[in-house]
């Protein structure tokens, strides 16, 4: 089993706690220090959810002032992270009642590199894009019940309180992604294992 | 968005749907157990744990692109903070305000000349003058400004700062002066390193307390 809930990762969560507390007095550098902390995995999360690069800084810009304006309301009773993303959830649904998503290109699929590849490297890269591809399909609650459990090594307990349902419903998704996820993978299951 | 045909009703089926958390150790105890117990008996879901694995390293591996967006960000916590404060200090509003002026970069000399005078003129200025800084209250306040050649790499900025033990509190500026923070007791040693720099038009103690 991977990334297995050790002490370390409960000591994590502890010190972004008391740097929450920190943004809650309205200490700049404590702030900073959050964000560069959160602002590579919000990025990741944000543009699984929105497909407009302008949209993910700007949600991400409004889910980080929510943070440094009501740290004060924290009150630890979930992780720092599943209080962050939930903003960050809820910050990106608003906008995409305001934006929905472009027209995709339609040479996106087909564009290819001209660049010989070793048949491993050909072989990964049309994992890589069928899986990307898939992604763009599922609808963005499933892309982020994805995105929280396989990149963010996140909890089904936790996601539910990030994308605010329950687990049951994010237990369904996910089953419901995956098995899209895996009809859309080129070859036969030999092949990619 | 719940799939009302579908529910996990055997044993199979719930086991199948932990999968990925069974993977990533993200579980209940209760659930693990049930997990385990389910894999010794079934082939699919133990080639299915394979599957699981091959997606979370390619999920993984698909990390975007971050571009830095802290100065961004920063800009915007200045604003609502700066309309909510008393208007500054007189003899510091001076000072801020020919900083922030555009012309002052193409006068180093003068500019340079006058920081220094100003310099002098902040001594009778107290502590919370300085939240006006970086317009928010900073417990880490502002005791040093510095400007940088403006050829000078973010890179170079960096090392010097990180050299003089520094961080940034505030600015650029629009004639790109930034204001620092550094350990009040080394403070003298953090001016001497950065006017060392050939990359620094000018490092000064801003509370003329060199101590």
């Amino acid at each position: 089993m991977r990334r297995p809930r050790t002490e370390a990762a409960r000591a994590s969560a502890r010190d972004e706690g008391e740097l929450i507390a920190r943004v809650a007095r309205q200490e700049l550098q404590a702030f900073e220090r959050l964000y560069r902390m959160y602002q590579p995995r919000l990025t990741r999360f944000l543009t699984t959810l929105l497909k407009r690069p302008q949209l993910i800084e700007e949600v991400l810009d409004d889910t980080m002032m929510v943070v440094w304006q009501t740290a004060a309301n924290f009150r630890g009773s979930s992780k720092p992270s599943t209080w962050i993303f939930a903003i960050a959830y809820r910050k990106a649904y608003k906008a995409k009642l305001r934006w929905p998503d472009p027209v995709e290109d339609p040479e996106n699929d087909t564009r290819v590199s001209t660049e010989p590849a070793p048949d491993e490297e050909v072989h990964h890269r049309r994992l890589h894009d069928s899986l990307v591809q898939a992604m763009d399909r599922l609808s963005p609650d499933h892309r982020a019940v994805v995105d929280l459990t396989y990149f963010h090594g996140m909890g089904y307990r936790e996601i539910a309180e990030i994308v605010d349902c329950p687990v049951d419903t994010v237990k369904t998704r996910m089953f419901h992604a995956r098995r899209r996820l895996k009809q859309a993978m080129p070859g036969s299951l030999a092949d990619w294992l | 968005m719940a799939d009302p045909k579908r529910s996990a009703a055997g044993p199979h089926d719930e086991a199948e749907e932990l999968l990925p958390w069974y993977v990533t150790g993200q579980i209940d105890r209760a659930d693990r157990a049930r997990v385990e117990r389910h894999l010794l008996s079934c082939g699919d879901c133990r080639e299915q744990l394979a599957v699981e694995r091959r997606l979370i390293d390619e999920f993984q591996a698909m990390t975007p692109e971050v571009e830095s967006g802290w100065a961004r960000l920063r800009g915007r916590i200045d604003m609502p903070v700066r309309a909510a404060l008393p208007p500054p200090r007189q003899p510091f509003a001076e000072l801020w305000a020919l900083l922030t002026r555009p012309a002052v970069l193409a006068l180093a000399v003068a500019q340079l000349a006058f920081v220094v005078i100003a310099g002098g003129a902040l001594l009778s200025l107290s502590r919370p003058a300085y939240h006006v800084l970086g317009s928010v209250p900073v417990p880490a306040d502002a005791n040093l400004i510095v400007i940088f050649d403006p050829h000078t790499t973010e890179g170079e900025i960096r090392h010097a700062l990180g050299s003089a033990g520094a961080s940034i509190v505030g600015g650029p500026t629009a004639a790109d002066a930034y204001l620092l923070h550094v350990a009040p007791a080394a403070r003298q040693n953090s001016v001497a390193k950065l006017q060392a720099d050939d990359n620094v038009q000018l490092a000064q103690p801003i509370d003329g307390v060199v101590r």
